[in-house]
């Protein structure tokens, strides 16, 4: 009975079904409620291969021109009311089965693609900048330069590299992201995939459930919200989360506005004015093309084509040497960051190297586990009047947000005053007294990490400023200002 | 055009463009052919339209429609099938009425395909893309393939097969999870 139905089914859809054969078929569907239904689900399953065809384009061939099938063979009943329809509604059914897979919302620094493009499936390379991109099925997107991607259909992404937020809603269930060393298939989610242009592809789940599978890996894995894994060889490993490491679809309408009025050009002229001072010590913003010692990653800073150094894995660091063999009464240091909330004892910021009691006022600038900052320097006390918890200043605000985002963080130490004073964003946060108080002393250090302990700090670093004098309120909230890249 | 058309207009609009592929499926369900179900959509989107007016505000569109689409159905095989081996009017009336009912879960069938299709090694799920396409050629995807035109067949009906059992046992997992 069961073959019957199978073989009789295959010759309806075939259309090399015989008479008999068919009065067969239409008896048995007749008397057989589950061959109906066996019949219903199979022919269901066929026009949903149909719907996934008319989204597929072949790889690397693009798109064809739209062209008008049927119509023309139609019957004039239909051709009047089709006139009359497209006349009135008539965009509207040409942009439904002429959709794009893609569509363009934001463009921050993108060159290659404006807002509003329409993305089929050809290859895309940008260079610089983010972009955020709403599917046909409604997942929002959005693509961190340097990155090149494809889209095969509005539910399947091919990433061959560059970082990917996705805000996906039920409607589009099924999302896929392919990357060379691996896949990652959404089930109504927000998760990010990132494919650097060396090394293993990351997937990381914010919230919601992602299957993946690494490439030739027989089992899929399935990740729950807060889980990440990197697929290497054939293999996923379980890895930490790396939140900060994506721009989110809602972190974007802020980056262009920021772009558009002009806070790229601003954040240069101050950092012009800053290599003028003389007491500077050191301004990195990473645009040289000298790199620095350490194990990291060189990305995107926080205007488009600008570069930053990430710290991915343990023992991530960089090495500079500055300020050293001398004394400085009065210090400030200030840097972007957009980093995790790691719940590890301690993050690098800056590590001096000498950091001993033979070498009273060695300098570490720490985020602690709760996200306050501090600043310690050795051999340092606290004033008796001080509240603090610990044995080191610590910033009273937490510094990070809940996701990743740029923040800027300062702290302006004054020894001859006893104060170290705490600012997030511009804004000052916190004042602390000390009775010992030793001039700041500098010299090899890592941001990072440190070398005696692991200090580990995920996320990426940008504009760290080290400046021999006290900076003022009023030039702290300038500092902000002028760098900050959101509007 | 008056405001009050417009807004019909837009009416129709959102609630055809959300329903189309569920009606698609309905009728597909119920021809012999892809481009059969073509052919009676075209009749069915232009009746929906001319009949919108007699759908109460707030009705059910997708139940109303489905309904529009049995009745076109068999005008169309009353048309045109008479000449062509098509289902029995009684059979296409028990599994319109049947399929209906259990619409919600054929719909989760039809989302649950793309998953499956990820199970599908990369060269065939190109295949059957081509092989489904709308102006697609089933002589040259089979030539393409190596496969003769039967042979192509005989695999196609396998694949639908494999993906109706892989599309039963997500939907299992689903429910167990």
């Amino acid at each position: 009975m069961k073959a019957d139905l199978a073989a009789l089914t295959a010759a309806y859809l075939d259309g090399t079904i015989t008479p008999p054969q068919m009065q067969q078929l239409n008896a048995l569907l007749l008397s057989d409620a589950a061959a109906r239904r066996e019949f219903a689900e199979l022919l269901n399953v066929d026009s949903a291969l149909a719907a996934l065809a008319a989204d597929w384009t072949p790889p690397q061939i693009t798109a064809k021109p739209a062209k008008p099938t049927r119509w023309l063979t139609a019957s004039p009943r239909w051709l009047a009311a089709a006139a009359c329809i497209s006349l009135l509604l008539g965009a509207w059914f040409w942009q439904d089965t002429h959709r794009a897979f893609a569509t363009v919302g934001k463009a921050a620094g993108v060159v290659e693609l404006a807002d509003g493009a329409t993305l089929r499936g050809e290859t895309y390379d940008i260079s610089a900048g983010s972009i955020s991109l709403i599917t046909a099925r409604g997942a929002r997107i959005v693509i961190e330069a340097p990155a090149e991607f494809r889209f095969e259909s509005a539910q399947r992404l091919h990433m061959k590299r560059g970082r990917l937020a996705a805000d996906v809603p039920p409607s589009a269930k099924g999302f896929t992201v392919i990357t060379p060393t691996g896949d990652a298939v959404d089930l109504g989610t927000r998760f990010g995939v990132d494919v650097p242009s060396s090394g293993s592809a990351e997937v990381h789940v914010f919230q919601g459930e992602v299957i993946t599978k690494a490439s030739g890996a027989q089992a899929n894995q399935s990740l729950r919200g807060g889980d990440a894994v990197s697929f290497d060889q054939g293999a996923s490993t379980s890895r930490e989360l790396r939140s900060s490491a994506f721009i989110q679809p809602d972190e974007l309408p802020g980056l262009t506005a920021g772009l558009a009025a002009g806070q790229r050009v601003r954040s240069a002229a101050a950092v012009a004015a800053l290599k003028q001072d003389p007491a500077l010590i050191a301004l990195l913003d990473f645009e040289s093309a000298e790199e620095l010692p350490g194990v990291y990653r060189r990305v995107q800073g926080r205007w488009p084509g600008s570069h930053a150094p990430e710290f991915v894995n343990v023992g991530g660091h960089l090495k500079l040497d500055v300020g050293g063999g001398r004394d400085w009464p009065q210090l400030t240091l200030a840097a972007w960051v957009r980093i995790d909330r790691l719940g590890a004892p301690y993050q690098s910021l800056l590590h001096t190297d000498g950091w001993s009691l033979n070498n009273p006022g060695q300098v570490h600038w720490i985020i602690n586990r709760d996200t306050t900052m501090r600043l310690a320097l050795i051999g340092n006390t606290l004033a008796p009047s001080s509240k603090e918890q610990t044995s080191h200043p610590d910033s009273l605000t937490p510094v990070l947000p809940e996701q990743g985002r740029w923040v800027h963080l300062a702290v302006v130490y004054d020894s001859t005053r006893g104060t170290v004073r705490f600012y997030l964003n511009g804004r000052f946060d916190k004042e602390v007294h000390l009775e010992i108080a030793h001039p700041a002393r500098l010299g090899p250090a890592q941001i990072g990490n440190w070398n005696q302990q692991d200090r580990k700090l995920s996320g990426r670093v940008d504009e760290l400023l080290l400046l021999g004098r006290a900076m003022s309120d009023d030039e702290l909230r300038g500092l902000h200002a002028a760098g900050n890249p959101y509007r | 055009m008056s405001p009050a058309e417009k807004e019909r207009h837009h009416r129709f609009l959102r609630s055809f463009t959300a329903h189309e592929p569920a009606i698609r499926a309905h009728v597909r369900r119920l021809v012999p052919a892809r481009a059969d179900a073509d052919d009676v959509m075209q009749e069915i989107s232009v009746v929906l339209w001319e009949k919108f007016d007699t759908l109460h505000e707030g009705a059910d569109f997708k139940a109303w429609a489905f309904g529009v689409a049995r009745f076109e159905v068999l005008a169309w095989l009353r048309d045109r099938g008479r000449d062509r081996l098509v289902l029995d009017e009684e059979v296409i009336t028990k599994i319109a009425e049947e399929t209906t009912a259990i619409e919600p879960l054929l719909e989760r069938q039809r989302e649950a395909l793309e998953l499956c299709m990820q199970k599908v090694p990369e060269e065939h799920r190109g295949l059957l893309m081509q092989a489904y396409q709308p102006d697609s050629s089933i002589q040259t995807v089979a030539q393409g393939s190596g496969r003769t035109v039967p042979g192509f067949y005989q695999w196609l009906h396998r694949m639908r097969k494999l993906l109706l059992d892989c599309i039963r046992r997500a939907l299992t997992q689903e429910v167990a999870s």
